[in-house]
């Protein structure tokens, strides 16, 4: 039992950190552009078989990088997905809500086609970081792939605190987020803003894919449940705010590895559903962030 | 109104003036042959139009003389499919079940702008309350009680979804509908010494006659269609459109979107409910991979939206179509290429052709005939 609450306690600080920044990505992009990325799934596949392909020597014979190299590599393959999929696709449609929403699940779906068509439907397993470390006094054990994603993900999202609070190309996504006129007004070039928005956010999802892929397993449909997570998380938090999904992340974090060690694995995502639905109706805007309203 | 919106406003409006000027100046007299033949053919035909225009058009719209004519195929086609298509009675009796899903699908989310990823759930409602009742309760039940226990059981979720959902706005109502199928589908597992889980459950089929199953379905394919166009076309239609628009106007109006918005959904939700009876016994059974993931909304969606949302009819289309290169056009490029070229189509209508394909055709017929609407 001990040991049951330990591993809860450790894996969801783990697990969250993920959560965390695939929610913040989400949270950027509605926020500067006011577009629900349902695509920001299919990037986080993209970071997964893109390391896959890049390490393992199954899938491209005469490509095997070291991990050293392939893991930035990914990170700027994805970010640059994300970035061409708003300037080719995304701009072009950005000003009906509608249409953009529908354009991206679509795009999400036609990318789990593509990655069945080229590496078939099978899991493929990799490893980022192997080992095991065990923890005597808890009675439990981490994996060094999970301790890799909390380090990585915390890493990066300091570095995305100081891009946002103290650079101007940072600070202007903010003030966009916050005020887009007013950002206008005072010369932030909206545009721009929203591409390095996309850029960045693709590079998180791709920073969260190698390690969910690496923790799980790579495979067509992977991209559906954090995909919910990400939305869940965002509300919770506060739609916009990256604090705020930070703090959610923890919450539906935590709740997740409980209930799933606990009560189950069928009814991990229930919990949270509750806790969704609950938020909606008692505290609409989330933990941080102004209620969302049709300009 | 923000700038975004200005720009988009008026990127809308230069659109709009290209589209105008590229149908006065290529439609009537450059369309060379569709022209010399689609004039003479209007004129022949208008009379016959205008005598539906005074006594049914009030009700379900005006049409020219070609779009009625496209309206008489299509219905005759249909109604006639056994004797000339024997051999893709299968594909279109999907096609017919699918068309009751887009259409029951737009009349919520088309119309009120309200996108839900949810009614695959409503679908998988209805098919599973036939299949547990057949399973549990006692195989020999007649279709006149699991029917209408279906639908009221697809009505219940429905508005089990759309009373907490629908006081949200714009995305917060889409997210809680794509968790709700999430949800319903790990329920399916975790209940599977009910469900039978990923197996599903065997419901039998309504016959084994294809041509007399056929007519099952399109009848009340035709029945929804018939309906939804007349509910699209009245006050109820105006007000949902007008939502989508601009909700504050509607509540400034003093008419309450919430309201009209819940209706919307028990609208759809009786649809729903009647495909998912319908698909429950045409692929005698029902299971989570064909009824309830995600894809399936999705697939009622990009049906809408090939067709063209918030025209009913256009989605009826739509289904069709999808259908028809799903199942029987493009089966020869193999399964995931299959899949990809169908939502590249889907894709390209978004972004080129954002009204829909039929709509495109109903406009390019009504311009043909010298409508000007």
């Amino acid at each position: 039992m001990l040991g049951d609450i330990a591993s809860v306690i450790v894996d969801g600080a783990l697990i969250s950190a993920v959560y965390a920044l695939i929610a913040i990505g989400f949270t950027m992009v509605f926020g500067v552009g006011g577009v629900l990325n349902l695509a920001h799934g299919a990037l986080i596949m993209a970071g997964a078989y893109t390391y896959l392909s890049l390490v393992s020597d199954s899938i491209l014979a005469s490509v095997t990088l070291h991990p050293i190299v392939a893991f930035p590599l990914t990170i700027v393959v994805v970010g640059l997905i994300s970035y061409g999929l708003y300037v080719v696709l995304v701009r072009t449609i950005e000003e009906n809500v509608v249409i953009t929403f529908l354009a991206t699940i679509v795009v999400a779906i036609a990318f789990t086609e593509l990655v069945t068509l080229v590496f078939h439907a099978q899991p493929y397993q990799y490893s980022v970081v192997p080992g095991v470390l065990q923890v005597q006094a808890l009675g439990t054990r981490i994996l060094y792939v999970e301790l890799a994603a909390f380090v990585v993900s915390w890493v990066a999202m300091g570095l995305l605190w100081y891009y946002v609070t103290k650079t101007d190309s940072g600070r202007s996504i903010r003030a966009t987020s916050t005020s887009e006129r007013g950002a206008m007004l005072t010369g932030v070039d909206v545009s721009g803003v929203r591409a390095r928005t996309w850029l960045v956010a693709g590079g998180l999802a791709g920073i969260a894919g190698v390690f969910l892929g690496g923790i799980g397993a790579a495979e067509p449909t992977m991209w559906l449940e954090p995909l919910a997570l990400a939305f869940i998380i965002v509300v919770v938090g506060g739609i916009g705010s990256i604090k705020g999904s930070v703090a959610a992340a923890y919450i539906v974090g935590y709740l997740q590895t409980a209930t799933g060690q606990f009560l189950g694995q069928s009814v991990r995502g229930i919990m949270s559903l509750v806790v969704l639905v609950v938020v909606l109706l008692v505290l609409p805007q989330g933990l941080y962030g102004t209620e969302f309203v049709h300009e | 109104m923000s700038d975004r919106e200005q720009t988009g406003r008026s990127i809308g409006r230069l659109v709009g003036r290209v589209e105008s000027v590229l149908r006065d100046s290529a439609l009537p007299q450059g369309a060379g042959v569709v022209g010399a033949v689609g004039q003479p053919a209007e004129r022949l035909l208008w009379p016959v139009a205008e005598r539906y225009n005074r006594t049914l058009g009030e009700r379900f719209g005006e049409v020219t003389g070609l779009q009625l004519l496209l309206l008489l195929l299509s219905f005759g086609g249909l109604v006639t499919a056994p004797l000339w298509g024997q051999d893709y009675l299968r594909p279109l009796t999907l096609g017919a079940v699918w068309a009751v899903f887009a259409m029951g699908w737009d009349i919520q989310s088309g119309y009120t702008g309200y996108i839900s990823f949810g009614h695959s759930a409503l679908s998988g409602a209805a098919g599973y309350t036939t299949g547990l009742l057949v399973l549990h309760l006692n195989p020999e039940l007649s279709l006149f009680v699991t029917v209408p226990l279906s639908i009221l059981a697809t009505t219940v979720l429905g508005l089990a979804i759309a009373v907490p959902s629908l006081r949200l706005r714009g995305p917060y109502f889409s997210l809680v509908t794509f968790v709700t199928v999430l949800l319903f589908y790990r329920l399916t597992k975790a209940l599977s010494h009910w469900t039978n889980g990923l197996r599903g459950i065997r419901v039998d089929v309504f016959t084994y006659d294809l041509t007399l199953q056929y007519y099952m379905v399109v009848v009340p394919m035709l029945a929804v269609a018939a309906t939804l166009t007349y509910v699209g076309r009245s006050d109820v239609g105006t007000v949902l459109v007008a939502i989508r628009e601009n909700e504050d106007a509607v509540s400034a109006a003093g008419v309450d979107p919430t309201k009209f918005k819940l209706w919307s959904f028990v609208l759809s939700a009786v649809p729903m409910g009647i495909g998912g009876v319908l698909l429950a016994h045409v692929n005698a059974g029902v299971d989570p991979q064909t009824f309830v993931i995600v894809d399936n909304s999705i697939q009622m969606i990009a049906m809408a939206v090939i067709g063209g949302m918030s025209s009913i009819l256009g989605p009826l289309g739509g289904a069709f179509l999808f259908v028809g290169l799903r199942d029987v056009f493009l089966v020869g490029l193999g399964e995931e290429l299959r899949w990809l070229a169908l939502w590249l189509l889907v894709l390209l209508v978004l972004v080129f052709a954002r009204d829909g394909l039929f709509r495109l055709l109903w406009r390019a017929l009504g311009a043909l005939g010298g409508d000007r609407r």
